[in-house]
């Protein structure tokens, strides 16, 4: 890391508008193009002290500040266009959170890094809808609440109830959510709300480890620890009507079910497993990058290619995963109010996927270009008309969905065209830590956390004590500020708010 | 249940701290000895799953790790033990005794005994779930002349 003064630092970044800043070539070595992130000003505080504590001289045990691991991504081989900070961008492995890159396919030196997608390889939301109302909940609403509690394995070491032997496991992660179909857990529609229709083609189980597979088997159908959720939430606003109507959502009031998860130790071992491949790949082929920590591979090359197949097993397992949770919670409303899941409207709205990386058609310098685009806490947002999205959402865009943390709200975006000229249709993901978790554990207490939930009439199952001051709203960045920064720079467009009313964590 | 002697029941005084990182966490730990810290490390890293106190010596299992240096030891060493908890026999443990510790010559190995017991919900609090181990950040400082052994390892959670 280039090491200078604060004020020397700043030299190299520009405001360009009120709500992005350009990184100038320079910033770190090697840079081929240039970066740029998207804040508003309470944001681009937070950014800013970040990189200041990284300049205080004597740093020991320090990491590298967000603003700098963009610029490192700006360094990789065969990046086009920018290297990407959606507004929730924070410090990660490598490539910062909330960063998404783009590289040429057809650029024999361009590359693939598994820390351009993160350890949770498909981490992502999925947001079913019913036709019940406030009203109709209030009165039933913790008894929901423990019984999605019961119904969903949470937290550390919990194990899946969706009966799984090997041989399924295989079959599972090699067919996504066709398998879940097949076996009669879902519905056919739910697929065409999915990206990539739940199912990414290129997935090779054979490349797989065993340790993966083994982690993976019994954590199937489980919600996981940390940020992962399942919220009954109400629509407390909506922005836009006709595209609202267009996924089922009619007026305020009405009950949705937002779940967060990913691909659980499977995915995480795929990419454990993919950088120590990688280092070694590195070594061979002479790649050079500014941090040890963004080990990848040339996407032509074996290791390349192994991970991308190995990865779409992952992200068909985590589309699984959300697809079993999803059973589960139609099952556990279907008990509730003795109706079947189908009188009761549970659609999946969408589910998107904000830890992947795709092949994706973009226009580069008025050149269509087939790209590898890097999304590691950053979701798609494809415009109207494009070809990917489902007929339903042709002409509004697609959904994204972006969670909020435990208590505070979440949205629904919309694509839009500007977005898709500016950051390859990507937008933020969610809130985005502001605070650590050991400061979370320290200055937060349990007791007042969950008094405030209750104050805030959202009833909350929690496996971990801890994990309720750790995820707390005071350790994250507002997600308004998030939402509004990415609806005024253009790059998504507000359709829906959603406030909890229940929430379920490990 | 397997007999013990009673040596073998003394938890390690606890050599580890778990500092500030915006997303995840940082364990930093220290010893008499690196072999000290490298398992005060795998404690602190259990510890983060749950309470330790709650956990009974109960079994055993031995787990075996390699690296080319002592970064990457560490880094398959830590991994291991995640493995040891994630999968069959499930086991989270309260003391780690490193019985054969080679970090000279080409090939760094390490053999490690493993006390705890199986993970139960219900009995054992459920703390916070690692999903992996990074090099992020890594730093180790290995100072016999100063009788210095610390370790400073990033857990992704």
């Amino acid at each position: 890391m280039v090491v200078r003064q604060y004020n020397e630092e700043l030299k190299y970044l520009e405001k360009l508008t009120p709500y992005s800043w350009r990184i100038k070539k320079g910033f770190q070595p090697n840079m081929n193009v240039e970066g740029i992130f998207y804040v508003n000003q309470t944001l681009e505080k937070l950014m800013l002290d970040e990189l200041r504590n990284a300049c205080r001289p004597g740093m020991v045990g320090g990491f590298l500040p967000g603003v700098k691991q963009i610029a490192n991504v700006a360094a990789l081989p065969g990046i086009v266009g920018k290297s990407v900070g959606l507004p929730d961008v924070h410090s990660g492995y490598g490539f910062a959170i909330g960063n998404m890159a783009a590289f040429d396919v057809n650029d024999p030196k361009s590359i693939v890094s598994p820390g351009g997608v993160g350890f949770d390889i498909n981490c992502g939301v999925r947001l079913l809808r019913t036709n019940l109302f406030l009203e109709d909940v209030l009165p039933v609403k913790e008894q929901l609440a423990q019984s999605l509690f019961d119904h969903i394995p949470v937290g550390v070491g919990s194990k899946g109830i969706i009966p799984m032997n090997a041989k399924d496991l295989e079959e599972a992660l090699e067919m996504g959510m066709d398998w879940s179909l097949r076996e009669g857990y879902i519905w056919a529609e739910d697929k065409e709300h999915c990206e990539e229709y739940g199912r990414m083609l290129n997935a090779d189980p054979s490349k797989v480890s065993v340790r993966a597979k083994k982690r993976g088997l019994p954590q199937l159908g489980t919600l996981g620890a940390g940020n992962h959720y399942a919220e009954i939430q109400v629509v407390e606003e909506i922005y836009d009507k006709w595209a609202a109507c267009k996924m089922g959502i009619e007026e305020k009031g009405q009950i949705c079910v937002m779940i967060h998860s990913g691909s659980r130790g499977f995915g995480h071992q795929v990419a454990t497993d993919a950088l120590v491949q990688m280092e070694k790949a590195m070594k061979r082929d002479n790649i050079e990058t500014n941090d040890r920590q963004l080990a990848c591979a040339r996407i032509h090359s074996t290791e390349g290619q192994d991970y991308l197949k190995s990865m779409a097993a992952a992200a068909n397992f985590a589309w699984v995963n959300r697809s079993s949770m999803t059973f589960l919670s139609r099952q556990a409303f279907a008990k509730q109010f003795n109706m079947a899941p189908d009188d009761l409207d549970m659609h999946v709205i969408y589910d998107v996927s904000h830890n992947i990386a795709k092949i994706e058609e973009h226009i580069v310098d008025g050149k269509q270009k087939t790209l590898l685009v890097h999304r590691k806490g950053s979701t798609r947002a494809f415009p109207p008309h494009h070809p990917l999205i489902p007929v339903d959402y042709q002409l509004t865009g697609q959904p994204v969905l972006i969670g909020g943390t435990m208590g505070t709200c979440s949205y629904v975006l919309t694509g839009t065209e500007q977005g898709m000229l500016e950051t390859f249709g990507s937008t933020c993901h969610g809130a985005g830590r502001a605070l650590s978790r050991a400061k979370s554990r320290r200055n937060l207490d349990y007791m007042q956390v969950l008094r405030k939930m209750e104050g805030m009439g959202i009833s909350i199952r929690v496996a971990s004590p801890k994990l309720v001051m750790e995820e707390a709203p005071e350790s994250y960045k507002n997600v308004t500020d998030v939402v509004n920064t990415c609806h005024a720079a253009g790059i998504s467009k507000k359709c829906i708010k959603l406030k909890p009313i229940a929430v379920i964590k490990g | 249940m397997e007999n013990f002697k009673d040596s073998e029941l003394v938890l390690a005084p606890c050599k580890y701290e778990y500092l500030d990182h915006t997303a995840d966490v940082q364990i930093h730990s220290w010893g008499n000895s690196l072999k000290e810290a490298f398992e005060q490390c795998g404690v602190a890293m259990y510890g983060y799953m749950t309470e330790l106190p709650s956990v009974e010596i109960k079994q055993s299992a031995y787990i075996e790790a390699e690296g080319h240096d002592i970064e990457s030891l560490l880094f398959h060493f830590l991994d291991e033990l995640l493995f040891l908890f994630s999968c069959e026999p499930n086991l989270i443990c309260s003391r780690l005794e490193i019985q054969e510790f080679i970090t000279e010559g080409e090939e760094l190995r390490l053999k490690c005994k493993c006390y705890g017991e199986e993970f139960v919900i219900g009995k054992h609090p459920q703390g916070t779930e690692v999903k992996a181990i990074t090099y992020s950040a890594m730093q180790i400082v290995n100072e016999p002349e100063k009788n210095r052994f610390e370790l400073f390892v990033i857990i992704d959670i």
